[in-house]
């Protein structure tokens, strides 16, 4: 069988579209999904019970679901009551609500990951909690998940192709539509491959350059 | 100074302090000694409330610890802590170590603030490592920092917690150096150690600690020469 990509060469722009798509989906995702983990984490390590069932109950809902079936609620079942969200709402939402719960358990790792002695001294210098946060346990929380959370990036750009099965334009879908009118399955594949590749690396190559440069004082190991 | 009238604290089932009675006076040296699991440094931590208390009482200048009406951050300022394993921040290089807590604590300008740390990091030996992040540095010198800090708030009375048991022997002395500094400052100082030298050279008063209680105490000539109780024999035949 011969591999033949000239074919391809027509779509290309189609190709680059469902980058792109993929790409802002994953950054509204992640931006507005870390934020909403920040109060999710907040919730369940807080002081009020109902509130700390609440946010931990959909930690683990959303944590031991397949984002597929997630998405399909979203886009199928929500209009059975009335909300009809179109593709790119749809797995904007999805992602980002699946993606709090994620990086809500990232930064409960991260502030249980430094040492209650950090705290100790901050309470013995006489700071009050919400300093002892912000100016002492925040940096070095952040600097141990780090590599957590840039990994969460990648992994959320990848989950961002199964849109493709609610018709959001993005890579995938684009991939299968090139795959469908060419009968160039192999090579659509692997050029919708390789450009998810491409991204990935880029981003995994940013974030170890990221790291180094923020956490200059993290000379060993975790802290 | 620092008065403690019964102090009684349970972990849980845990009865680790039962009935401490004591009385520090200002610019007094107070070693406290002991078998591990004595209670010696759950005693030192009461002092600054960083465990509570389950009964009895601390009155530190005038502030009863655990009454509700204290502000347990003002007495804190007061009373100076160095921690067994430093506990130095690691995103902070070594001044903004020091000065963190003068800024947001006393509120004191960022020049004061910086004047004062490089003061004391000169008095500790290392205004040469103002810069340097504490992953650069050695145990002892992570220990210099750490009591740095702790007199940035100006306190009136210093606790240690084992300061030296986590540092290689070639360097306890660098530690033991600045503690006996301050101690002929006539700061306050209650240590907790095992460093029988340092007690016997430096201390005022000797407390030794046994399940709990405070089993003996006295000047280092009495309790390391002619120690009374027979707990009090047994551990240092041990140790010394």
């Amino acid at each position: 069988m011969a591999l033949y990509f000239g074919d391809l060469l027509p779509f290309s722009s189609l190709f680059l579209e469902g980058l792109w798509t993929a790409v802002y989906i994953t950054l509204i995702a992640m931006l507005a999904g870390s934020a909403i983990g920040v109060l999710l984490y907040l919730g369940k390590a807080g002081a009020r019970r109902a509130l700390r069932l609440l946010c931990t109950g959909y930690i683990e809902v959303i944590r031991n679901t397949p984002l597929l079936v997630q998405l399909y609620l979203i886009y199928f079942a929500l209009p059975a009551v009335g909300i009809n969200l179109g593709p790119v709402w749809a797995a904007a939402i999805g992602l980002t609500l699946n993606n709090a719960a994620y990086t809500a358990e990232i930064y409960r790792a991260g502030f249980e990951s430094v040492p209650y002695g950090l705290r100790e001294a901050g309470k013995a210098l006489g700071m009050k909690p919400a300093q002892i946060v912000r100016y002492i346990v925040i940096l070095p929380a952040t600097r141990n998940v780090f590599p957590a959370l840039t990994n969460q990036l990648i992994l959320l750009f990848l989950a961002s192709s199964i849109g493709s099965i609610i018709s959001l334009p993005e890579l995938t879908n684009a991939t299968m539509t090139v795959s469908n009118t060419t009968y160039r399955t192999i090579e659509a594949l692997t050029v919708g491959g390789l450009l998810y590749l491409a991204v990935s690396a880029v981003l995994a190559l940013a974030s170890k350059r990221a790291e180094t440069t923020l956490f200059r004082w993290a000379v060993s190991g975790h802290v | 100074m620092i008065f403690v009238n019964d102090l009684h604290k349970k972990f849980g089932p845990n009865h680790v302090l039962k009935g401490v009675n004591c009385h520090i006076r200002e610019q007094e040296v107070v070693c406290v000694i002991g078998p591990s699991g004595s209670g010696k440094s759950t005693f030192l931590r009461c002092m600054n409330g960083l465990e509570s208390i389950t009964s009895g009482s601390i009155v530190i200048n005038k502030h009863t610890l655990n009454d509700s009406k204290t502000n347990i951050n003002l007495v804190r300022q007061e009373v100076g802590m160095v921690f067994q394993h430093f506990n130095l921040f690691p995103h902070l290089r070594v001044i903004d170590n020091v000065m963190l807590a003068p800024l947001r604590v006393s509120r004191i300008s960022k020049e004061e603030a910086h004047a004062k740390a490089e003061t004391l990091l000169a008095k500790v030996g290392l205004a040469q490592k103002m810069d340097a992040y504490p992953g650069n540095l050695s145990g002892g010198q992570m220990q210099r920092v750490a009591i740095a800090r702790a007199l940035a708030m100006d306190p009136k009375i210093m606790l240690f917690d084992e300061p030296t048991s986590a540092l290689d022997p070639e360097i306890v002395g660098e530690v033991l150096t600045v503690m006996k500094d301050l101690a002929s400052e006539g700061m306050t100082m209650v240590v907790v150690t095992h460093e029988m030298g340092f007690a016997r050279e430096v201390a005022d008063r000797v407390i030794f600690m046994d399940q709990g209680l405070i089993v003996e105490e006295g000047s280092p000539e009495q309790i390391f020469a002619s120690p009374q109780h027979e707990r009090t024999q047994g551990f240092l035949s041990k140790v010394l």
